[in-house]
């Protein structure tokens, strides 16, 4: 036995499903194939998690749907998937039926959408339970209230509720008890917690790993998240571009990583307990498989890439028992990439705690929303000021009044009471400005949004945007084109980038002309409103650079807003907690973090993976 | 408005999730769009130039032919009154052509402003609006147009103002619909904060980004007013009486099915192809303008 | 937001249907001085212009009181479906529209069915079999079918069933049940073509939409029976908003029938319609209109009300957690 089966210690049983050779395909609509997943072994055995890690475009998501039978149509596996002594890769539908939910479950990332909206939480379950599965004289109806009550369910009453009444934790517990109704041997779990609050997602990663360790079944755990991985797997594999780079123990990856790509996940994150100078980003985006065939996939974005990476596919070979890396140089470089960890590691000088004159004042400012027949507070009596060069962090989990607050500052909402103060001029309400100060207080402030998808018009190429943005600034700009190849360059980007529209560009790139047509107008503040939280996390670490290396070169002061400790501990020195449209604690950003007195900072950072 | 009516608007399938992989099949129907950009070109020209391109007179009444079926003289025969079928078609296709597209554009352009006025600033301007066009499509407008065109009479004209009276309100409907979904986008949010123009935002912005749904509801309108008149000529309420127009043809043909069926079978045909030629573009439209933005 | 909500929703639409009611019957009473000609000559016709005639009529529709006071005594015989007296034939409108209405209904209901049965089954097919062979064909023949106004596929009916294959009767209603069934089946399918082209595209969508919901697919991974996935999930939730167009088809449903009672000269409501527009039997165009459009804003309601009924989002309202 060669590769994979050896890197589990010696167990008494065999792998209850063993993966070889995975190659997954899709056929394009305009005819050709293009490669999803290059090659994937992995195993499970009985009692196991393991975990597929890897970022958007990896194929984590294709080769979960491989393991269950559930790929769309036009997509095709090969290989070869044992389980009981058949390859459930060829398998026709109907034995997948017999396998899916059975043998096999699954649940899905998004709980909103998992359960049939129009069935009742009971009879989701009900169906889904066989009839031998109910001992004793039981009704189904009590079967399935034992079921919820496995996953942490004890209100009786969601049994008669429907999926839209439920918070979207108490919906993935439904789904989880819902998926696990036949008892299968292997649950795959497909980013299950990335849909929910900070504090929900601990608890159902928490719930998962205690239900698959009471069930002793095999768990595969599909995440973007190294540290949600290490929490909660024993054994990680981590896919990039489609073929896997590295497979191990999850604590022994996690105190040595054995390939450049996992390195760069881990340090590319920042981290929660401490702040470090700078991140170590890796450079570009993660490249179809397709574009990296024949070569290591990971060549075109690594630091230590040689002429040997380019040629052949670097196998996935053994270099101690338990660890398999798929770089052919780690045995040159692996003290090279030691002492880049010892170095990224090091914890930065805390920054001078003293806060600089304010620009940027929110004084006791309150917001109320009109739902229905009731008035929803989004925005509680809240005070923040903002320093020049400062950068500031507001902290909170959705629905705590922080992107609210941001929307005030930039005149889309108008506040119920309170004022506001940006430079000189003290405002409530934008609509009653005069034009020249509003003119004034537009070019201090501007934002940079959460999802650069959406950010920018589909319809427009990024020179015209950006143009827009300098002559409704300054009408007799004087040569805006010059200047739109400057803020290109500024935040990285080649000025021929222009003649572009956003959907050719990645993620990453679309965020960096965001950033540019918030700095053509030259703010003094800029509001960053969650600016990494919809882009992979190699991509986050490029961004997160940026923003400091312009706050350096620009002078400009930052009101950070995210729901990610660990972000705001690396970018802000001063920081607001936000919960339920109130400001329930503020501080130096080190201190609160490191001694947090409201019971919701706590818990926040008890949520954290690594953190609690 | 309540939720609940929030909720049935949003569930009341608009025309994007209707036409959602439905040009994707047509498309391998080959071909289809370049023949039905043919054809429209087609129509275009015999509208414009019909009385020179018709082979005869398309009112000369030859009495001693009467109902005479296709020969080299007659391509599709004669009519009643022995006119040569194949002349009034051409020149008939005057009214398929202009009438539905003076609805189309007419309400297209009073639709879309309202729309993106209702759909941009809401309050007042938008409640006004959208009564109207709830009030407005609560009526069937084909039934108002019989009896008000049928009892007052003025014809074709009438109708055509008519129609585009009452399609309007759907129009203005859907772009409403459609401007409200790009309000809340990031990209909006981005220009109001930079200090741009409502206008500019309107016109320059949101406007391009709707523009598949206006190309795909014109489309509609088109091969609706289409439709609609002809189906007036044939009841007698439309066209003036032995002008040539396809629908009047169809209804004087179909006394006469069993000598010359082609009469009516004919103009019948036409409609159907032109309208599905309209329909088909607008599909096409539709797809390729919002694969264009690509809005993720 | 519950059932009180939801009572609160109904009674407003109603209020609003009968706000539209009476905006139209305004429109419909105003057509008697739009139309060319002294309200007298008008409601007179080509009868004879007496002097008694004029006199008895300008007691009967109170022609000498103000126009509001007139709309009033008009819209007030509405209520109670007095329309006064058909011109032409000199007798009630009401009795005229009675005797036509079997005919109309017959030939509603028999389309209806035929627009649901071949319109939902061919697109919830057309969905599962996405890109297929089937499903162009059934994209292309509804974009066909979409483009045909009810009087050409009539026209064409009558010459493919009654003339080249005489199969079918051309004209009338028939009399009895089944006899009626043999003469109403090709107005029925001409009438219903279009619809069964709206039917098709929207059901396809709707199910293409469903098909590629995550709970399917988790329906899937559970192992449930295909028939449960595709009843109890794909099509329960793909057929709710179909519900929600079956009124605005029932509108272009009657739009149709007036065309194609014409065309296979049935004497239903349509037809009526038709005479009396051409003969400017102004009482019978009211009478008629009125009733026509208060059907179709029932049965509008009725479709929303279904609509709430069937979707627990709404029903129970969805903010109640």
């Amino acid at each position: 036995m060669t590769g994979v089966a050896e890197v589990v210690p010696q167990g008494v049983d065999t792998p209850i499903a063993d993966l070889r050779n995975l190659r997954i395909v899709a056929k394009r609509s305009r005819g050709g194939e293009s490669t999803i997943v290059s090659s994937v072994s992995l195993s499970v055995r009985r009692g196991e998690s393991i975990g597929i890690v890897g970022e958007s475009g990896s194929g984590k998501s294709m080769t979960a749907k491989s393991l269950i039978g559930l790929l769309p149509a036009g997509v095709t596996a090969t290989g070869q998937l044992s389980y009981k002594g058949e390859n459930l890769l060829t398998a026709n539908e109907r034995k997948w039926q017999t396998i899916r939910g059975l043998e096999i479950g699954m649940i899905l990332q998004d709980p909103f959408t998992m359960l049939n909206p129009v069935m009742p939480c009971g009879r989701i379950l009900e169906e889904s339970l066989l009839p031998e599965y109910i001992h004793g004289g039981r009704s189904a109806r009590e079967e399935a209230i034992r079921r919820l009550a496995e996953v942490g369910i004890t209100d009786e009453s969601v049994i008669d509720r429907y999926p839209f009444q439920l918070s979207g934790g108490m919906r993935q517990r439904v789904a989880i008890a819902a998926a696990l109704c036949r008892d299968p041997q292997v649950l795959i779990a497909d980013e299950p917690s990335t849909a929910l609050d900070v504090a929900t997602q601990r608890e159902v990663l928490e719930l998962i790993k205690q239900i698959q360790r009471a069930r002793g079944m095999g768990l595969i755990l599909i995440t973007h998240d190294l540290r949600v991985a290490f929490e909660t797997c024993s054994r990680i594999y981590v896919l990039y571009a489609g073929s896997l780079v590295e497979v191990g123990d999850s604590q022994r990856m996690q105190a040595e990583p054995l390939h450049p790509y996992t390195q760069g996940l881990l340090l590319s994150e920042p981290p929660v307990g401490r702040r470090v100078h700078k991140l170590v980003a890796m450079p570009g985006a993660v490249p179809t498989a397709d574009e990296v065939q024949g070569v290591c996939t990971f060549e075109p974005r690594c630091r230590w890439a040689g002429p040997a990476c380019r040629e052949g596919a670097p196998p996935l070979a053994e270099v101690t028992p338990d660890r398999l890396s798929a770089c052919i140089r780690l045995p040159e470089i692996r003290e090279e990439m030691r002492s880049l960890q010892t170095f990224a590691e090091q914890v930065a000088a805390a920054p001078s705690t003293d806060r600089p004159s304010p620009i940027l004042e929110v004084r006791n400012v309150g917001k109320s929303f009109q739902v229905g027949s009731r008035a929803v507070r989004a925005l509680d009596d809240v005070s923040i000021q903002v320093g020049a060069n400062e950068s500031v962090g507001i902290v909170g989990e959705s629905g705590s009044g922080k992107t609210t607050l941001a929307r005030v500052l930039v005149g889309l909402e108008t506040p119920t009471e309170g004022e506001i103060v940006i430079g000189d001029t003290t405002t409530r309400q934008w609509a009653k400005v005069r034009n020249e100060e509003r003119r004034e207080l537009r070019s201090n402030v501007q934002t940079v949004f959460q999802d650069p998808y959406s950010s920018l018009n589909p319809m427009r190429s990024v020179g015209w945007t950006l143009r827009e943005a300098i002559t409704t600034h300054d009408k007799n700009a004087a040569n805006p084109k010059q200047r739109v190849g400057e803020l290109l360059e500024m935040v990285g980007l080649p000025a021929t980038y222009a003649r572009r529209l956003p959907r050719a560009l990645s993620g990453g790139e679309r965020q960096r002309v965001a950033i540019a047509r918030a700095l053509a107008v030259r703010p003094k503040v800029l509001i960053c409103d969650e600016p990494t939280s919809a882009l992979d996390m190699s991509v986050q670490a490029q961004i997160l650079n940026l923003l400091t290396t312009l706050r350096a070169e620009q002078e400009i002061s930052y009101l950070f807003i995210s729901h990610d400790l660990s972000i705001v501990r690396h970018v802000s020195e001063f920081v607001y907690v936000m919960y339920r449209g109130r400001v329930v604690e503020s501080g130096p950003t080190g201190a609160v973090l490191d001694n947090p007195q409201h019971e919701y900072t706590r818990k926040l950072l008890e949520s954290l993976p690594g953190g609690g | 408005m309540t939720s609940i009516e929030l909720d049935l608007a949003e569930r009341q399938a608009p025309a994007r999730t209707v036409r959602r992989g439905l040009v994707h099949g047509l498309r391998r129907v080959r071909g289809s769009v370049t023949i039905s950009f043919l054809i429209m070109a087609m129509v275009a020209v015999t509208a414009v130039f019909g009385e020179l391109i018709a082979p005869q007179d398309p009112s000369a009444q030859d009495l001693s032919l009467v109902l005479a079926q296709p020969s080299g003289a007659h391509w599709l025969g004669t009519d009643e009154l022995g006119r040569d079928v194949f002349s009034r078609m051409i020149v008939g296709s005057q009214a398929v052509f202009l009438g539905p597209l003076i609805v189309a554009g007419g309400a297209m352009l009073i639709g879309n402003i309202l729309g993106l006025l209702a759909g941009y600033r809401g309050g007042i301007i938008d409640a006004f609006i959208m009564r109207l066009a709830d009030l407005l499509m609560a009526v069937p407008g084909l039934l108002i147009i019989i009896v008000v065109a049928g009892t007052i009479g003025g014809g074709y004209w009438v109708a055509v103002g008519l129609l585009t009276l009452l399609l309007m309100p759907f129009d203005a409907r859907v772009v409403r619909g459609a401007t409200l979904e790009q309000v809340p986008r990031p990209y909006v949010e981005a220009a109001r904060t930079l200090g741009v123009s409502n206008r500019r935002i309107i016109f320059l912005h949101i406007w391009p980004n709707i523009s598949a749904v206006v190309v795909a509801n014109t489309c509609l309108a088109y091969s609706g007013a289409l439709v609609g008149l002809a189906s007036l000529s044939f009841l007698g309420v439309g066209a003036t009486p032995g002008s040539p127009d396809w629908g009047q043809m169809l209804s004087d043909g179909q006394n006469s099915l069993f000598l010359n069926p082609v009469a009516s079978l004919a103009p019948g045909a036409a409609i159907v192809l032109v309208a599905a030629a309209v329909n088909i573009i607008g599909d096409w439209g539709y797809d390729r303008l919002s694969s264009r933005g690509a809005s993720r | 937001m519950t059932r009180s909500s939801l009572l609160m929703y109904i009674a407003r639409r109603l209020a609003a249907m009968v706000l539209l009611l009476i905006l139209l019957s305004f429109v419909i009473f105003s057509l008697t001085y739009l139309t060319p000609g002294s309200p007298v000559d008008v409601l007179l016709g080509p009868n004879m212009r007496t002097p008694e005639a004029v006199a008895a009529l300008t007691a009967k529709y109170h022609l000498n009181e103000p126009f509001f006071t007139q709309y009033w005594y008009w819209v007030k015989g509405a209520a109670h479906l007095d329309f006064g007296d058909s011109i032409q034939a000199t007798l009630p409108v009401s009795d005229q529209i009675a005797s036509r209405l079997p005919t109309s209904l017959y030939l509603g209901v028999y389309a209806y069915i035929l627009a649901f049965a071949f319109g939902v089954i061919p697109g919830v097919v057309a969905a599962m079999r996405r890109g297929g062979a089937l499903d162009r064909v059934t994209v292309a023949g509804s974009i066909i079918a979409l483009s045909t106004p009810a009087f050409v596929s009539g026209v064409y009916a009558l010459y493919l069933f009654a003339v080249v294959v005489p199969i079918f009767p051309a004209s009338g209603p028939g009399e009895g049940f089944v006899d009626g069934l043999w003469h109403l089946t090709l107005p029925a399918i001409a009438l219903a073509l279009s619809v069964v082209a709206f039917l098709v595209r929207h059901t396809r969508a709707a199910m293409i939409g469903v098909l590629d919901q995550d709970y399917v697919t988790f329906a899937w991974a559970r192992g449930l029976a295909a028939r449960r996935v595709m009843l109890k999930y794909a099509l329960r939730n793909a057929l709710m908003p179909v519900v929600t167009i079956s009124g605005t088809l029932l509108a272009s449903l009657i739009i149709g029938a007036v065309i194609v009672e014409q065309t296979f000269s049935l004497n239903g409501v349509g037809s009526l319609l038709i005479q009396s527009v051409e003969s400017k039997d102004v009482p019978m165009i009211q009478g008629v209109a009125l009733v026509v459009a208060a059907v179709i804003i029932v049965m509008n309601l009725l479709a929303d009300i279904t609509y709430l009924v069937i979707d627990p989002r709404i029903r129970l309202g969805r903010h109640e957690a």
